[in-house]
């Protein structure tokens, strides 16, 4: 099989995740690629070992309604397969997908982790990966377990990476006055930090993480449908890179976001309700930008928060005026 | 249920889209925000605070990346990249005598293999970095939750070096939140950054 990979994949020359939502692109001949999957259904395995609590049976019956809830947007198009149970591991670079947990005390702060290997010829997924860090405990109760991580709400996330999207930064923190730092509340499944034990409630996708999807496996109406809002932020005239940009329905409360993705500061967030949105333009100051951006980009974090002075509309099926948003520095 | 709550008030059915004051807008947004209740569950970090980040790291240097080899490692030959700094001044663990030090990622090319772990931090030769590290001889160590355990160095507005973005710190007010664009939190001086790094350890001891 390592063989056949070999010869399938020209080359991979993967590079950061920009574009909205975030999606995950590649740069090939000075074009960039967008990466997903091209090939449906797409098969995945899950390793035949379990951990305490959870049997590989459980875990199974766990991810594939992880899975499920994604392939349950109605305006994408997505569908999986399971292939069964495999003693491979999630880090093996095998051509297969496989999820599983797996020990990895060297990365004791996080719970689990996606991985790609991709043609960069065409932007497709050939393998994807997802292993769940045993080091912790874990959960498959429909309820939650209040000392156990719910395994289905991290696999609905790690599916979202799975297939093709970075991480949203649709979400609120606090500290407290040890510097202990808590998740608060947020607006996406993709948010990359951890609310704790017990929750359940990212096994629900949120508006932003639908329109990520949908914009990257449109399906139906989807674009004809919904409405694009496009612009630019700029501080001193000059593009400001990584800035997140939240579109905010008020008719719905819908929050979807993008970045400036462009020295030029350009963004655009797609997969909008048709209407007015209210934009805020905020820095990314409070997070890893690794997480998000590859270090390579001069990424700005050093202005205010700021709001476009008017209500954007999103019409239906198309972009309007692409709007322009000046940052003051901080 | 506090969505559906909230959201109720925002309802604009005959709104006039191109007149709303930017005021408006602000305390319509700002309140929208409060309104995600929802709670975000596990997804990939565990966040950990400044000092735990300082406590549990066995080896902080601040330097300068100098080399980057990818390699296959392990029985299931899997991709990893082994990175050297030079070390311009060692915080915590290294040797003042080391001139360098090496830790490993989950990521990396191997000709025409690229293994992205998504979180996981790149480097490229010439990279200014503070590095958290886990582990120690024999083992290579790595970083501290992935990029929780790197903070870069680059030059601001007056060319100064500075660390983005600020860790996140308590300032000793009791819960606070964290808003983003706070004017407060600025990127820091990498000088300060530095003492700051410091004054845990000490305080550790």
């Amino acid at each position: 099989m390592r063989s056949l990979l070999v010869g399938i994949i020209a080359a991979v020359l993967f590079s950061q995740p920009l574009s909205a939502y975030i999606h995950f692109n590649i740069t090939e001949r000075g074009q960039s690629i967008v990466v997903k999957w091209q090939r449906m259904p797409v098969r995945w395995f899950a390793k035949n070992s379990g951990v305490p609590g959870v049997t590989a049976s459980d875990f199974q019956a766990s991810v594939s309604r992880a899975f499920a809830t994604w392939q349950a947007v109605p305006t994408a198009s997505i569908s999986f397969q399971f292939a069964g149970f495999t003693g491979a591991e999630p880090s093996d670079e095998d051509g297969i997908s496989v999820l599983g947990f797996q020990s990895n005390p060297g990365m004791d702060r996080v719970l689990g982790a996606t991985g790609f290997i991709v043609d960069v010829t065409t932007g497709e997924i050939i393998e994807s990966d997802i292993f769940f860090n045993s080091i912790f405990p874990w959960s498959t109760s429909a309820a939650g377990d209040p000392l156990r991580f719910d395994l289905e709400s991290v696999a609905v996330h790690e599916i979202g990476h799975f297939l093709g999207l970075g991480h949203s930064a649709l979400g609120e923190t606090e500290v407290d006055s040890t510097g202990d730092r808590r998740v608060l509340a947020s607006g996406a499944v993709m948010f990359p930090i951890s609310f704790g034990r017990g929750v359940t409630r990212d096994r629900e996708l949120q508006p932003d993480d639908i329109a990520g999807v949908s914009a990257l496996y449109p399906d139906g109406d989807f674009e004809s449908d919904t409405g694009v809002v496009r612009g630019r932020v700029s501080r001193n005239g000059v593009g400001v890179v990584g800035a997140h940009v939240i579109a905010f329905n008020p008719e719905t409360g819908h929050l979807i976001a993008a970045f400036t993705l462009t020295r030029n500061g350009d963004f655009e967030i797609a997969g909008l309700t048709p209407g007015p949105h209210i934009i805020r333009v905020e820095p990314l100051d409070d997070g890893d930008i690794g997480s998000f951006f590859d270090a390579s980009d001069p990424i700005d974090v050093a202005f205010r928060v700021a709001f476009h002075d008017r209500l954007a509309v999103a019409p239906r099926g198309g972009a309007g005026d692409a709007i322009s948003v000046a940052v003051q520095p901080k | 249920m506090l969505i559906a709550t909230q959201n109720a008030k925002f309802r604009m059915r005959n709104a006039n889209y191109r007149s709303c004051a930017s005021a408006r807008l602000t305390c319509l947004l700002l309140v929208a925000f409060c309104a995600m209740a929802r709670s975000a569950s596990a997804t990939v970090l565990l966040p950990a605070d400044f000092t735990t980040v300082v406590a549990e790291s066995v080896t902080i240097v601040h330097g300068r990346v100098v080399d980057v080899s990818a390699g296959l490692t392990g029985p299931r030959r899997t991709i990893e990249s082994l990175v050297t700094v030079q070390v311009i001044e060692s915080l915590k663990g290294a040797s003042t005598t080391d001139t360098t030090v090496t830790f490993r990622v989950p990521n990396g090319q191997v000709g025409r293999y690229r293994r992205v772990l998504i979180g996981a931090p790149e480097f490229a030769r010439g990279d200014e970095i503070v590095v958290f590290l886990h582990g120690q001889a024999p083992a290579i160590p790595t970083l501290f939750g992935l990029s929780q355990g790197v903070y870069r160095v680059v030059r601001d507005a007056r060319a100064a070096p500075v660390v983005i973005p600020a860790p996140v710190s308590a300032r000793g007010i009791g819960v606070e939140r964290v808003v983003r664009g706070d004017p407060v939190r600025r990127p820091m001086p990498v000088d300060e950054f530095v003492r700051q790094v410091h004054t845990i350890v000490e305080r550790r001891r």
